[in-house]
C-alpha cells in the first residue's frame, strides 16, 4: 500500500478526542442509570396482574424498540421543540438514549423476573412482608444478580450508540473525530485512531461488569 | 559536402521552427465552430448551479453560462453537448480536451490557475446568514446584539468554527454533516441562523419564498469563473468576451434573468455611457 500513515496530526488533538470520550462517558452514564429506572418499571408493569399496566409497558417497549435509534434522536431533537417541548442537545440526546435505554433493559428485566421461582415470593409472604417489600428486598436483589451478565452486553451497546450524538453536533468523540477528519484529512488515522479507543474503552466497561458479576454471584 | 551539410541544417532548423507554428494552429474556437455544438463540462448535482430539474433536464446558472457560449458561437443555445463530471474530474476533463469549456462554480485559487486558465468572474461566492423570517432576529445587526445568546449552524467544514466567528465573534456554533440538518435547525430553533453559500441561501429563499430572510451580511468572499485548457489565448479572450457582454453589454438581458431564475435578485440594468467594468 503506498501511503505514509501520520498520527502526528491525531495525536496533536488528543485533548479533543479525550473531552470528547468524557462526555461519551458522561451521556453513557446518565442515560443508562435512568434507562435502568425506566426498564424495571416497565419490566413491572409487564409482569403485572392489570391489564392496562400491562399493555402501556408493551406498547412503550415494541414501540421504542422497533425505531431506530438514530430516528428518534433527530426526533427529540428537531421535532419536539416543534411541539412545545425543547431540551438542549445534550438534555435531548439523554433523553433520547435514556427511554431508548429503557425499553432494551425492560426486556432484560422481564426475563430476570419470569427466571425468578414462585415459591420466593411464598417465602416473602409466609413471614409477613408486603408485596412491595418481597420486590424490594427478594426480587430484585435476586433478579439482579441473574441479568447481570446481558445487562453488561446492554450497556456496552448504549456506550456505543453514543456516537450517534454526533448528527445533533453534540461534540462526544465521533463528532471530534469527524472534526479532526475534515481539517487533516488524514481519513485512515482519525478512524483508526477513534475505532481503538471505543474498544479499549468498551473492553474496560466489559471487565469492570465482569468483576461485579463475580463479586456478587450467586453462591453455587 | 558542404552543400549536404547545409542542406541538413536548414532542414533541422526548419523543422525546428515549424513545431511550435503547428501547436500554434491547433485553435479551439475554429474546432468547435467546425464541429457545430459546443462541449461543456459542468457538474449535475448542486442546485442552483447545476442539478437535474423535474423535467429531466439538466438546469441552472453554470449550465446557462455554457448556453450563453453556445448561443454566441452558433447562435443556438441548444447547440451544446453536456460532459456531466464530479468536482475534481473539472481539471483533468480541460487537460485532456475532453471539454472546451468548464463553468462548475469553480473558485479560483493561485493553485488552480497553474493548471488551468481562468476566465473573467460570472459570480462572487461567499458566506451569509439565513434566517426565518418569523424569527426572534431580524438582520445582522441584531445578531450581533445578541452576541453570545445565538448558536449559528454551519456545515461541518476545515475552520467552519473560525468563519462564523468572523462574522459573529460571541456566538456558539453548531456544526452538522449534512446540508440539510443545518437547515432543519434553523427551522427548529435549534440555532437562530445558518452559515451558509449566499447561491445557496438565495437559492432556498428562491424555493420557499416568504419563508426564510437573508441577515444581509456576507463575508469570505471566493470568485467563480469558467476555465479552459491553457496555452489557447483566442478561445479565452472569445469565452470572456461572450462573460463579459452577458453582465455588461448586449447579452446583459440573458444573465439578468438566469440570475433572477437560480437567485432570485432583479439585477440593476449596467449604467449607458461610461463601461461599469472600468468604474
Amino acid at each position: 500500500m503506498n501511503y505514509n500513515f501520520n498520527f502526528n496530526v491525531v495525536w496533536r488533538d488528543w485533548d479533543l478526542l479525550a473531552s470528547g470520550l468524557a462526555l461519551g462517558l458522561f451521556l453513557a452514564v446518565v442515560s443508562i442509570a435512568i434507562g435502568c429506572v425506566l426498564g424495571l418499571i416497565s419490566a413491572f408493569g409487564m409482569v403485572s396482574r392489570h391489564r392496562p399496566l400491562r399493555w402501556l409497558a408493551l406498547g412503550y417497549v415494541s414501540a421504542i424498540r422497533n425505531t431506530p435509534i438514530l430516528v428518534l434522536i433527530l426526533f427529540t431533537y428537531f421535532a419536539l421543540p416543534q411541539l412545545g417541548f425543547a431540551l438542549d442537545k445534550i438534555q435531548s440526546f439523554i433523553f433520547t438514549l435514556a427511554i431508548y435505554a429503557g425499553a432494551y433493559l425492560a426486556e432484560v428485566f422481564r426475563g430476570g423476573l419470569l427466571a425468578i421461582p414462585k415459591g420466593l415470593r411464598e417465602g416473602g409472604l409466609s413471614i409477613g412482608l408486603t408485596e412491595t417489600q418481597i420486590k424490594a428486598y427478594i426480587i430484585v436483589p435476586v433478579m439482579m444478580r441473574n441479568v447481570l451478565p446481558s445487562l453488561s452486553n446492554n450497556f456496552i451497546s448504549l456506550f456505543k450508540d453514543t456516537s450517534l450524538a454526533a448528527a445533533i453536533a453534540v461534540p462526544e468523540l465521533t463528532f471530534y473525530a469527524r472534526k479532526i477528519n475534515v481539517e487533516t484529512f488524514r481519513v485512515i488515522e482519525t478512524w483508526m485512531v477513534t475505532s481503538l479507543i471505543y474498544v479499549f474503552t468498551c473492553y474496560l466497561i466489559a471487565n469492570l461488569l465482569r468483576r461485579l458479576e463475580t463479586r456478587i454471584a450467586l453462591p453455587r | 559536402m558542404t552543400i549536404f551539410k547545409l542542406a541538413t541544417l536548414t532542414a533541422v532548423l526548419a523543422a525546428s521552427l515549424s513545431a511550435p507554428a503547428q501547436a500554434q494552429t491547433s485553435d479551439k474556437l475554429q474546432e468547435v465552430l467546425e464541429r457545430g455544438y459546443l462541449v461543456f463540462g459542468t457538474g449535475s448535482t448542486n442546485p442552483p448551479w447545476h442539478f437535474v430539474d423535474e423535467q429531466n433536464e439538466l438546469v441552472g446558472f453554470d449550465v446557462d453560462m455554457g448556453r450563453l457560449v453556445a448561443k454566441a458561437l452558433f447562435g443556438d443555445t441548444e447547440a451544446i453537448e453536456f460532459v456531466q463530471q464530479s468536482g475534481d474530474a473539472r481539471i483533468p476533463n480541460l487537460a485532456t480536451d475532453r471539454v472546451d469549456l468548464t463553468c462548475q462554480f469553480m473558485t479560483v485559487t493561485a493553485e488552480r490557475a497553474q493548471q488551468v486558465e481562468f476566465t473573467v468572474p460570472y459570480y462572487r461566492e461567499g458566506v451569509g446568514l439565513l434566517l426565518m423570517a418569523n424569527g426572534q432576529y431580524a438582520d445582522y445587526a441584531a445578531l450581533q446584539e445578541a452576541g453570545s445568546d445565538i448558536t449559528v449552524a454551519v456545515l461541518q467544514n476545515v475552520y467552519a468554527e473560525e468563519m462564523v466567528h468572523a462574522a459573529l465573534p460571541e456566538a456558539s456554533v453548531d456544526q452538522y454533516d449534512s446540508v440539510d440538518l443545518m437547515y432543519q435547525a434553523l427551522n427548529s430553533n435549534r440555532a437562530q441562523a445558518a452559515a451558509t453559500d449566499q447561491s445557496a441561501l438565495r437559492w432556498l429563499m428562491v424555493q420557499n419564498p416568504d419563508r426564510y430572510v437573508d441577515a444581509g451580511y456576507g463575508w469570505n468572499p471566493q470568485t467563480y469563473s469558467c476555465a479552459v485548457q491553457p496555452g489557447d489565448q483566442r478561445w479565452l479572450n472569445f469565452v470572456n468576451t461572450v462573460l463579459r457582454e452577458g453582465m455588461t453589454g448586449v447579452e446583459f438581458p440573458f444573465y439578468a434573468e438566469s440570475f433572477k431564475q437560480w437567485f432570485g435578485a432583479e439585477l440593476e440594468s449596467p449604467q449607458i455611457g461610461f463601461p461599469v467594468e472600468f468604474k
